[in-house]
């Protein structure tokens, strides 16, 4: 089954606007509030021998999709279509963060992101060649995460002290013991095959203030896609992403000793509670010197990652330089040190 | 005739033992007739004549540069004297100095009965030869002494006093002139802590700063690079629900302790001494120790 939005007014396509983060119809004007359109994806079912081919509403064209695209643009008529066959059921997304940036924002924070960068090339820094700018809602697990955690460790606390010809050492050991609850909530991890996991994490964070209840207008103009993993493949991997932050809340509850050595370290975590949700990303792919790169950029907050190219000769400016100056800053420091210059 | 002979030798031999017995006493006399002009006092007979001569010309010559006369003090026994005693003696009877008496003086003393060597420095000498200095010329000269290169020595003990005084007390400069003074090994591993800022702290090297510079550029352009493509942003706290996440239980329980106790380590076991002051009221600096 395919969505489409018509305007009411004037039968035109209306499509997701970010700014008033309302759907729009860009010939008339009309603006319609989507918190309150009728959603009953959830519960609806589709057959299974779901059709392999759909037929765009508007203007009956075959839609040319890949099996996880859920949102899409008519490749004839430009009309925003959601296929809600692949939204439906387990596949219905529980939240969206509707996209806050729009395409003429998105390109303009993506020329001044490469006009900063301090090792791009010349050419890049114009950044003229944008090849594709593409809004993309991207699959990602929300998981609330339990952790419970048991310590064990020695630690020791160290005190010297001088008395008559001699120094002491004196070596204190404790045996301490910590049992911590750590709860951590929505950590997002992405359920796109296609999407590189590290440029998904360094998009993080997108603040959930912007959460909002999953409706199928909030894809209308934008490409979107069903998860290729489930919560249950992806849980190592929010683990992971939290294994870090545990370690170091257990080491900061064993303060005040010299030195910490665990005997036993037992964390178990379990998924509280996971939410398939899409999130908003800005792909851009740009052109430079016959080879692409590909940007991502924060649909929420504007955040840009991606390797950029680097230009040897900036590299070695900026390296000649900072040795220069460096070499020149402990030179004075050891003239006032008592050193001399040379 | 042989008579009057052995009269005579007698009378030789005894002026010979008044002199000697007179000597102490005869040296503040002496000190009106003391040449300024000589700086080498090779007693014990470890140079030749040629090396003699030669570590004059370069005393001579490099003195003049400082104003300072470097002085080569060499004996067998000191009639019992401890060496900072005998060199302190030295300078208040003999009034040695550049161009006055009780002037500008530098002097590297040993006496081969009891191996010891001691360097001092007078006047200009001792803002300049400071202890942690005069510690560190000992330091290189004291392998040569203990091989019995003498000559090598004492013009390295001349070359870098004249060295060192060319440069501000507290403020030597990172110069490169050192590594021919012993080991270089040595003089890199010296820290210059008792002598405040030192030369040849590794710090004042240009090699350690060049090197340092390009280890410094190269970390921050690294940094840079990597993060051009975009840094993670978010830490513990980010996920975090703080409301629920805490220490339920913990318990720190002491076990047991262990002392380990290790006696203070002397100072400086070689080496002691320093500077102090003369019977006729001069202060100085001074390194002893033994070769």
């Amino acid at each position: 089954m395919i969505l489409h939005y018509k305007c009411p007014s004037c039968g035109s396509d209306m499509s997701f606007d970010p700014d008033s983060g309302e759907l729009s119809c860009l010939s008339c004007g009309r603006h319609e509030n989507i918190e309150n359109y009728p959603e009953e994806l959830r519960s609806v079912r589709f057959s299974e021998d779901e059709a392999n081919e759909y037929h765009c509403e508007n203007c009956g064209a075959v839609l040319i999709t890949e099996a996880e695209t859920a949102a899409t643009n008519c490749s004839f008529c430009g009309a925003g279509v959601v296929i809600a066959d692949r939204l439906s059921g387990t596949l219905a997304p529980a939240k969206v963060i509707p996209f806050m940036i729009s395409k003429e924002e998105a390109t303009k924070a993506f020329q001044k992101w490469c006009r900063k960068g301090l090792l791009t090339p010349k050419g890049f820094m114009n950044a003229d060649r944008i090849k594709s700018l593409t809004g993309m809602y991207v699959p990602f697990w929300l998981f609330d995460l339990n952790s419970k955690v048991q310590v064990n460790a020695t630690c020791t606390k160290v005190r010297t002290y001088t008395q008559g010809d001699y120094i002491y050492t004196e070596t204190k050991y404790f045996d301490a013991f910590r049992d911590i609850n750590l709860d951590y909530v929505k950590i997002p991890v992405d359920a796109s095959e296609k999407m590189n996991d590290k440029l998904m994490d360094r998009l993080e964070p997108y603040p959930y203030d912007q959460l909002k209840d999953f409706k199928t207008p909030y894809l209308a103009g934008y490409i979107a896609e069903k998860y290729n993993y489930t919560d249950e493949e992806l849980l190592p991997r929010a683990k992971d992403k939290i294994s870090g932050y545990i370690d170091s809340y257990i080491r900061s509850t064993l303060t005040g000793y010299h030195s910490v050595n665990y005997t036993n370290k037992q964390i178990d975590t379990i998924n509280k509670n996971s939410d398939y949700v899409l999130l908003p990303v800005w792909m851009v792919s740009y052109d430079y010197n016959n080879s692409d790169y590909t940007f991502a950029m924060n649909g929420e907050t504007g955040k840009i990652v991606g390797k950029p190219p680097i230009s040897t000769s900036k590299v070695a400016m900026w390296f000649s330089g900072i040795a220069a100056g460096t070499f020149l800053a402990l030179k004075c420091v050891s003239y006032m040190m008592g050193g001399g210059f040379w | 005739m042989s008579r009057i002979y052995l009269q005579k030798r007698g009378i030789f031999f005894l002026m010979i033992a008044v002199l000697l017995l007179l000597l102490p006493w005869a040296m503040p006399a002496k000190a009106e007739n003391f040449d300024r002009n000589k700086y080498i006092y090779d007693f014990a007979h470890l140079l030749t004549d040629n090396e003699a001569a030669e570590l004059q010309n370069i005393a001579s010559e490099l003195g003049k540069e400082r104003e300072t006369a470097f002085i080569i003090l060499t004996v067998s026994g000191t009639d019992g004297k401890d060496i900072v005693q005998y060199v302190e003696d030295f300078y208040d009877d003999n009034a040695p100095g550049y161009d006055q008496p009780h002037g500008n003086t530098a002097i590297l003393a040993i006496d081969m009965q009891e191996r010891d060597i001691y360097l001092a420095g007078f006047k200009k000498a001792e803002q300049y030869l400071s202890d942690g200095r005069l510690d560190q010329i000992r330091d290189n000269i004291t392998p040569d002494l203990s091989d019995g290169h003498y000559f090598q020595a004492f013009s390295a003990f001349i070359t870098a006093s004249h060295e060192y005084m060319g440069n501000e007390p507290n403020d030597g400069s990172g110069s490169d002139g050192y590594s021919d003074y012993g080991p270089g090994g040595s003089s890199v591993g010296y820290n210059g802590y008792d002598s405040g800022a030192d030369q040849e702290n590794i710090f004042f090297q240009w090699w350690f700063q060049l090197i340092a510079s390009f280890i410094v550029a190269g970390v921050v352009v690294a940094i840079m690079a990597y993060r051009s493509g975009g840094r993670v942003t978010v830490n513990a706290g980010t996920y975090m629900n703080s409301d629920q996440s805490r220490v339920l239980n913990k318990y720190d329980n002491f076990v047991r302790q262990t002392v380990t106790r290790q006696r203070k380590p002397s100072n400086n076991t070689h080496s002691g001494g320093g500077g102090g002051i003369t019977g006729g009221g001069h202060s100085h600096s001074g390194s002893r120790g033994k070769f």
